[in-house]
C-alpha cells in the first residue's frame, strides 16, 4: 500500500536530478553531457583503497592532487620557466626569500560551495608545519598568516627561493573549513573530498573510482570531458586493455607499441613520451680507479649511446645531451658553447687515456636492478662497449630492494640510475651533484650516489638558491652543465621516458612534441589535470 | 583428552614460533621501505623530507628486541599495525578486504578439485582397464607442467582468443559492489576461468591419493564379503570401500584448507585477483614490514588451525589413535 507513492517521489527526484544535469550541461560550451567518458590508466594496482588525502604518496587515488585539489601554479617541466598562474595570480619574495606573499584568485568555490580564500591556503601550510609526516616537499615554514581574504604570506625558516615549485607547485590546497575539524590529517583518507578543481568523486569502489565534472569550475566551459573512470589493473591485465581499446588514456610500458598499442593506427592511438628525467652511469667516486677524472673519460668515450637506446630502450627514448639536461626544453641551462654538443665515440682516444693504469686494476662490477630489463639488456652493451679498451665489466643483476639499498649506501662499483628532471635542470643536477647529499660509505644517502664532491659545484647549487632571477639561475645551471661535461661526474646515457598513451577517437588536444604544453602521462599531476582541461571532444 | 591436550600445548609452541618468524625474515631483507618509496617516486619527495616519511610509517630506529617486544605487545592488543604500501590504510582492513576473494575463489576450487579428484579416484579403481586409466596421466600432467603456464594457455585460448570469459579482476567494471543479483553473476562469471585452472592442476594429488588406497581396500576381506551377499556394486563402491579408503584423503583435504588462506599467488597474479595472495606480493616487494607481517600471521594461524581440525578428525574416524597410554 506505501509502496506506490515512494515510488512515484523517487520518480520526480529523478526528474528533477535530470532537469538539474541538463540546466548545467547549457552551461558548458560544446561537448556537454553526451560526451563520452574518459577511461584512465594511471597506475599499475589491483585494487584501490579508499584514500583522497592529497598528501599521502602512495595510498592516495591519482587525481586527487591536480583534478580535485589545486595547486597555486601550475610549472610546465617540459619547458623549464613556463609557470602558469592557477590558484594564485602571482607571488612576491621579500626578506632576502625568506617569505613570500600570493595574491589569489577572486570568486573561485569549494565544490561544497563555500568560497575559497587566503585563510584556506595559510592552514594548508601551518598544517604541513604542524605534520612533518605530510610534508613531503620537506619545505622548512615558519608561519603562514592570512594578510586578507586574496592575500597569503609564507615565511620560511631559510631562502627558499629555489623551492618554489614546492611551495606553488607541488602544494595542493585543502579547505580549512573541513579539515580542521579532523584530528589527525597524517591519517585522515578524505573519503568525501572537497576540493577547487575541475572534477568531483562521484563513485568509488576497490575496482572502479569515477570522477564527474564540477559545473561550478572556476574555468568557463571547462573541462568539457564530463566524466573520468579509473578501473584497477594490475601491469600484466593493463596491456590486455591497451590491446583491446578498453582504455583510453594510460603511462604504462608496453614491450612491442606497434604490435600491442597502434595497431596500424598511428593517426588514432598516439604515444609520446618525452623525459622526465636522465638515465646515468654512476661511477663510485670513492673507488680508488673511477675516481680517476682519465677513467671515467675513457668510459665515457667507448659506450655506444646509440646502440643503447635502439636496442636497449627499442628507440622509445633518446640519447641525452652530455649536460644531463631534458631537451628540447632546457636550451637556457646548457652552458652556450655545450647547447650542440653530443656524445661522440673514440677507441683508439679512450685506449690512450688508460695508458697510465695498471690494465689489472680495470675490472669493475656493474650493478643493475634485475626488475628493469632494459637497465639490464644496456648493461650488457656496456660490458660489451668497454671490453673494446680493456676494461672488464661484470654485470650483475640483483633484486629491486636490494640494488636500492646497495647504491643508497655506495656499496658498488658501477650502476645505472635515474633523476628525476623537476621543474628546471637545476632540480636534476642538485640532486645529482651536491655535496650535502654525498653520505660516507655504508650510509644511506638519497641521492648524490656516486659520491661527488667539489666546491665548485656546491657553491653554484647554493647560488641558484640564493636568487630568485631567472637569468642568474640559469648561469648557475649552465655552470653546473659544465661540470658534468668536464669531469663527467656522473656518466648520461638516455632520458628516462614518462609513458603515455592516448587515443583521438574520443577527445583531441593533448600534449604532443609540437605542443608540450605538460607532462602528457596520467600519473603526474597536477599535470594530468592540465591536460584534461585542453580536451575537446573530437570532431565527428 | 590428555591427547587433545597435549596437541594444544604443541600448536601455541609452533603459533609462538611462527609469530617470532614473522617477525624476523621480513628484516632480513636488503633494504628499508622508504628509501623503496624514494626510488619508485622517481624524485616526486624531497630527499630531506624522508626522515619525515620514516616517522609517518612508524619506521623505528629502536633495537631489534624492543621493536619484537612491541609488535608482541601489539599484537596481544589486536593491533597489526598501518600498512606502509597502503597508508594509512590498517592492515587489519587490507586483510579483511582480500581475505574474502581469497577464501571464496581458492576455497571453492579447493572443494570442488577434492570431490571431483577423489570421485575420480574412486572410479579408475573400480573400472581399472577402461579408458578412465587415460585420465590419470593427463591429469598428471597438468599437475606436472608449471601452473602459471597452465593459467597463461586458458587465458589465452577461453579468455584473449575466444573471449567467452573475462581475464582478470574480481567482478565486472560495469557494476558496483553490493548484495545484487547482477554483482554475485559478474563475481561468479569472473570466479569461473581462475577457478578452473585451479582445479585442474590440483586435481591429479586426490585423483592418485584415492585411487591408491581404494585398490588396496578393495582387496580387503570385507570387500568381498560385500560383494558375495550379492550388494549392487554401486553400493559396495561408495559405501564399503569408498568410506574406508577416504580416510587419508580427509587428512589431506584438512591441510589444504589450512592453505587455502595463503591464497595462490600465481592464480591471483595471472588474473589480477584482489585476493590475499596479491596483497602479500605487493607486501613483498616494498617491504612493508606491517603487512607482510600481518599476513604471514593469518596464514600460519590458518594452517595450524586446519591442522588441529585435521588431528581432531582423526580421533573421531579412527579409534586407534584415541588408544594410546592409558
Amino acid at each position: 500500500m506505501i509502496r506506490p507513492p515512494v515510488k512515484r517521489l523517487v520518480a520526480v527526484f529523478a526528474a528533477l536530478a535530470l532537469a538539474g544535469c541538463s540546466g548545467g550541461g547549457n552551461g558548458g560550451s560544446g561537448g556537454g553531457e553526451n560526451a563520452p567518458p574518459l577511461i584512465i590508466h594511471a597506475v599499475d594496482s589491483g585494487t584501490f583503497q579508499e584514500d583522497f588525502n592529497p598528501y599521502h604518496l602512495e595510498g592516495v587515488n591519482f587525481g586527487t592532487s591536480g583534478m580535485i585539489h589545486e595547486t597555486l601554479m601550475y610549472f610546465n617541466k617540459l619547458k623549464p620557466g613556463e609557470i602558469t598562474p592557477w590558484l594564485a595570480l602571482k607571488h612576491e619574495w621579500s626578506d632576502k626569500g625568506k617569505s613570500v606573499t600570493f595574491t589569489l584568485r577572486q570568486g573561485v568555490k569549494w565544490t561544497d560551495g563555500k568560497p575559497f580564500t587566503a585563510d584556506d591556503v595559510a592552514f594548508t601550510f601551518k598544517m604541513l608545519k604542524d605534520n612533518p609526516e605530510l610534508n613531503r616537499n620537506a619545505l622548512e615554514i615558519a608561519d603562514a598568516e592570512a594578510l586578507a581574504p586574496d592575500k597569503v604570506r609564507i615565511d620560511f625558516e631559510k631562502t627558499s627561493y629555489a623551492k618554489l615549485f614546492n611551495i606553488a607547485g607541488n602544494s595542493p590546497i585543502v579547505p580549512k573549513h573541513l579539515w580542521e575539524k579532523q584530528k589527525d590529517p597524517v591519517t585522515f583518507t578524505n573519503t568525501k573530498p572537497v576540493g577547487t578543481g575541475p572534477y568531483t568523486l562521484s563513485k568509488f569502489s576497490a575496482q572502479l573510482y569515477e570522477l564527474v565534472k564540477n559545473p561550478d569550475y572556476w574555468q568557463p566551459g571547462k573541462p568539457e570531458v564530463p566524466v573520468l573512470r579509473f578501473p584497477a589493473y594490475t601491469a600484466n591485465a593493463v596491456q590486455t586493455a591497451l590491446q583491446q581499446g578498453e582504455v583510453d588514456w594510460a603511462g604504462a610500458f608496453v614491450p612491442d607499441i606497434q604490435k600491442i598499442y597502434v595497431q596500424g593506427k598511428p593517426e588514432q592511438n598516439k604515444f609520446f613520451f618525452p623525459p622526465e628525467g636522465v638515465v646515468t652511469l654512476l661511477p663510485n667516486l670513492t673507488h680508488p680507479i673511477l675516481s680517476k677524472p682519465e677513467v671515467r673519460q675513457a668510459i665515457n668515450l667507448a659506450i655506444d649511446r646509440d646502440k643503447i637506446v635502439r636496442v636497449a630502450e627499442r628507440g622509445y627514448t633518446k640519447v641525452a645531451h652530455p649536460t644531463g639536461v631534458p631537451m628540447p626544453g632546457g636550451e637556457a641551462y646548457v652552458p652556450p658553447e655545450y647547447k650542440d654538443a653530443a656524445f661522440k665515440m673514440d677507441l683508439a682516444k679512450a685506449k690512450e687515456l688508460l695508458k697510465g693504469v695498471d690494465p689489472a686494476e680495470l675490472k669493475f662490477t656493474l650493478l643493475v636492478p634485475s626488475p628493469f630489463t632494459d637497465w639490464v639488456n644496456a648493461a650488457q652493451l656496456i660490458r660489451e662497449d668497454l671490453a673494446k679498451i680493456g676494461i672488464t665489466v661484470d654485470t650483475r643483476g640483483v633484486a629491486f630492494q636490494d640494488w636500492v639499498s646497495k647504491v643508497g649506501k655506495g656499496n658498488y662499483e658501477l650502476s645505472i640510475r635515474a633523476t628525476a628532471a623537476g621543474p628546471t635542470p637545476y632540480y636534476q643536477m642538485r640532486s645529482m651533484l651536491f655535496g650535502g647529499l654525498a653520505e660516507p660509505v655504508g650510509e644511506s644517502a638519497t641521492g648524490n650516489y656516486q659520491r661527488w664532491k667539489d666546491a665548485e659545484t656546491d657553491r653554484l647549487i647554493e647560488e641558484y638558491a640564493a636568487t630568485e632571477d631567472e637569468a642568474e639561475q640559469q648561469k648557475a645551471t649552465q655552470g653546473l652543465g659544465k661540470i658534468m661535461v668536464e669531469k663527467l661526474p656522473t656518466l648520461p646515457l638516455f632520458y628516462s621516458p614518462s609513458w603515455s598513451q592516448y587515443r583521438t577517437n574520443k577527445y583531441v588536444g593533448w600534449p604532443s612534441e609540437q605542443d608540450p604544453y605538460a607532462i602528457p602521462s596520467p600519473y603526474t599531476s597536477p599535470d594530468a589535470a592540465v591536460v584534461l582541461l585542453r580536451l575537446k571532444p573530437a570532431a565527428k | 583428552m590428555r591427547f587433545l591436550a597435549r596437541r594444544l600445548g604443541f600448536y601455541l609452541l609452533t603459533a609462538w614460533a611462527a609469530i617470532t618468524l614473522n617477525f624476523l625474515i621480513p628484516r632480513l631483507m636488503p633494504g628499508d621501505p622508504v628509501e623503496l618509496l624514494v626510488a619508485r617516486m622517481k624524485g616526486n619527495v624531497e630527499p630531506e623530507a624522508i626522515d619525515a616519511m620514516r616517522r609517518a610509517f612508524g619506521i623505528s630506529d629502536a633495537s631489534l628486541w624492543q621493536q619484537y617486544l612491541d609488535y608482541l605487545g601489539n599484537l596481544a592488543r589486536g593491533e597489526l599495525g598501518r600498512s606502509i604500501t597502503f597508508f594509512p590504510t590498517e592492515v587489519s582492513t587490507v586483510i579483511a578486504d582480500s581475505l574474502p576473494w581469497t577464501v571464496g575463489l581458492v576455497g571453492v576450487a579447493t572443494l570442488i578439485s577434492y570431490l571431483i579428484g577423489t570421485s575420480l579416484g574412486v572410479l579408475m579403481a573400480w573400472r581399472r582397464g577402461t579408458w578412465l586409466d587415460g585420465v590419470l596421466p593427463a591429469a598428471t600432467f597438468m599437475h606436472a607442467v608449471p601452473y602459471f603456464w597452465v593459467a597463461l594457455a586458458l587465458v589465452f585460448v577461453f579468455g584473449v582468443t575466444l573471449q567467452w570469459f573475462p581475464v582478470s579482476r574480481a567482478y565486472g567494471l560495469d557494476v558496483m559492489p553490493g548484495m545484487t543479483g547482477e554483482f554475485a553473476a559478474s563475481v561468479l562469471y569472473h570466479a569461473a576461468l581462475p577457478a578452473v585452472t585451479i582445479v585442474i592442476a590440483s586435481m591429479a594429488d586426490r585423483i592418485l591419493g584415492m585411487r591408491n588406497v581404494m585398490v588396496t581396500t578393495l582387496g580387503e576381506d570385507y570387500v568381498v564379503m560385500a560383494e558375495a551377499k550379492g550388494l549392487t556394486s554401486r553400493r559396495v563402491m561408495w559405501a564399503y570401500a569408498a568410506r574406508n579408503a577416504i580416510l587419508p584423503n580427509i587428512t589431506s583435504f584438512a591441510l589444504s584448507l589450512g592453505f587455502v588462506v595463503g591464497g595462490s599467488v600465481l592464480t591471483e597474479i595471472v588474473f589480477s585477483y584482489p585476493g590475499i595472495g596479491s596483497m602479500l606480493l605487493k607486501g613483498v616487494e616494498n617491504e612493508d614490514f606491517p603487512l607482510m607481517q600481518g599476513i604471514f600471521l593469518v596464514i600460519s594461524l590458518a594452517v595450524l588451525v586446519a591442522n588441529f581440525l585435521a588431528d581432531l578428525a582423526y580421533v573421531v574416524l579412527d579409534p586407534r589413535t584415541r588408544q594410546e597410554s592409558e
